[in-house]
């Protein structure tokens, strides 16, 4: 490699990372813009449904509507399965609300 | 003078070829999945958000023994009357766990005065909305996939109600809400009624509608206070939920990636614990034809700026391409739960410029600061002495 050349590829990988962040970007960019196409979609469904959450954990219905559901459910999935979420997937209830409450009582 | 210093560190780093890839590689690989992680989660917690404006300001539950339990009609009307409150209305919706799934199908009730759902308004993928008390149904694309079922087959879904009408599938939804969707089988009001054994004038939860959705927080203490016990959830709280969730989530895989990322501190410290003897030697040289220490201090930091950088753009890309091109292969299972009916729909990048060169920076910052001091302890050695040992 002479030594023009070796400066042109030098050059070529110090600039990568922001190459790639700005193609990445461009690339995130486009879909994000294809995906607003949805809105309107996303929005008509949602107010049909009880909860925005999504339906990533349909078979465990703790973790269904993350939300909505018990705070501090604690189960795995399935049996002798990993547990993504060990202290249940806790909507923490409004403790201020409730602690003010009962200071009221 | 300072680019022919780059060329040179990267015919040095030719010289050692086998060290280059060995670290940049092991650079890429941790920057891959932790970039993959971190584009994972922020997608999900985007896409869960998205739909956050539909959803209503207050949810009340009513909890009996720490879980919710149906919630009484009669409660609605008590509510309607706190200043603000413009609309509560009573929801039914719940599980039903379908055998041959060997999972729980989401069974939503729809109330009478609902917003129409159609292929125009871009919600379903074929058929019509249903229509009220004809038992039809629309189910997610997934669900109907699995079950085999297309429009105008009929489907009874396992209850202990004799009086549940088996439902005429009339419509599906667009794959591209599948992550909405997935498990959802929409019916009518009655119907979910009948197949969630849910008597008369009881409700799964109720669902209010403020005049000002500023004043959430002192309704919800009103609701508190009206209905003690009973558990309010308010919609700007969600965030807070998904942020949980799925950062819950994302720091258990990247516990999970600790080995990976301990292999990167390792080489990490073989940078910063000194250079070889071949280098040292090559340091010498340098210093012994008239380069000055800032020069090779310079050629070293090059060095490390060429694998740093190579390695972060190529982690960064395998990273974005596994998640958005590829569908996130292996780590979907593991952010998003071990759910029966997998949402296929692709996942849109929520990642933004300034986090991608957050991510850049944190890794070839360090990286490249830390070829400084070996490289300066080899450069104020005497040459004469370093080329004799």
């Amino acid at each position: 490699m002479n030594h023009a050349r070796a400066r042109q590829v030098a050059i070529a990988l110090v600039v990568s990372p922001a190459l790639v962040v700005a193609g990445l970007a461009y690339d995130a960019n486009a879909r994000r813009a294809a995906k607003a196409n949805d809105a309107a979609a996303i929005d008509a469904l949602a107010r049909r449904l009880p909860t925005s959450d999504l339906a990533l954990s349909g078979g465990a219905r703790w973790l269904r509507a993350i939300s909505l559901e018990e705070p501090g459910a604690a189960f795995a999935d399935g049996p002798a399965s990993p547990d993504p979420d060990p202290a249940g997937a806790a909507m923490a209830p409004p403790i201020e609300l409730w602690s003010a409450s009962q200071r009221q009582r | 003078m300072k680019m022919s210093i780059l060329a040179f560190a990267l015919r040095a780093l030719a010289r050692r070829k086998a060290r280059a890839f060995a670290l940049g590689g092991g650079l890429a690989f941790a920057v891959a999945l932790v970039a993959a992680v971190v584009f994972m989660t922020e997608s999900l917690r985007a896409e869960a958000e998205r739909a956050h404006a539909a959803h209503p300001d207050i949810v009340v539950q009513r909890l009996v023994g720490g879980r919710p339990t149906t919630i009484s009609s009669a409660d609605a009307a008590r509510l309607a009357g706190i200043a603000s409150v413009r609309n509560v209305t009573p929801r039914v919706w719940g599980y039903v766990f379908l055998p041959s799934l060997q999972g729980n199908v989401t069974i939503v009730g729809t109330a009478k005065n609902a917003p129409p759902l159609s292929i125009a308004n871009g919600v379903l993928a074929e058929g019509r909305d249903i229509a009220p008390g004809a038992h039809e149904m629309i189910a997610g694309t997934e669900l109907a996939r699995f079950l085999g079922m297309r429009p105008g087959d009929e489907l009874g879904l396992p209850t202990t109600n004799a009086d549940a009408h088996a439902l005429k599938l009339v419509g599906t939804f667009r794959s591209s809400l599948d992550l909405y969707t997935a498990d959802v089988l929409i019916c009518d009001e009655d119907d979910a009624r009948a197949l969630l054994v849910l008597p008369p004038g009881d409700a799964t939860d109720l669902a209010i509608t403020l005049s000002n959705p500023a004043e959430a927080r002192v309704v919800a203490r009103t609701i508190t206070e009206t209905l003690p016990g009973a558990r309010v959830v308010e919609r700007d709280l969600l965030a807070r939920v998904y942020h949980l969730a799925y950062g819950r989530r994302a720091g258990f895989v990247l516990g999970a990636s600790i080995p990976a990322i301990l292999a990167l501190l390792v080489l990490a410290w073989d940078r910063a614990s000194g250079i070889g003897p071949d280098e040292r030697k090559e340091i010498a040289v340098l210093k012994a034809v008239g380069w000055s220490t800032s020069d090779v201090l310079w050629a070293k930091l090059f060095e490390s700026l060429l694998v740093g950088a190579s390695a972060t753009a190529l982690g960064l890309l395998l990273g974005y391409g596994w998640i958005f091109w590829l569908g996130a292969p292996g780590l979907r299972p593991a952010l998003v739960g071990w759910s029966v009916l997998y949402p296929r729909a692709a996942l849109t990048p929520a990642v933004d410029v300034a986090q991608l060169l957050g991510i850049s920076l944190a890794v070839m910052g360090p990286f490249a600061l830390l070829s400084i001091v070996p490289a300066w302890r080899a450069a104020t050695t005497d040459p004469l002495d370093t080329m004799r040992t």
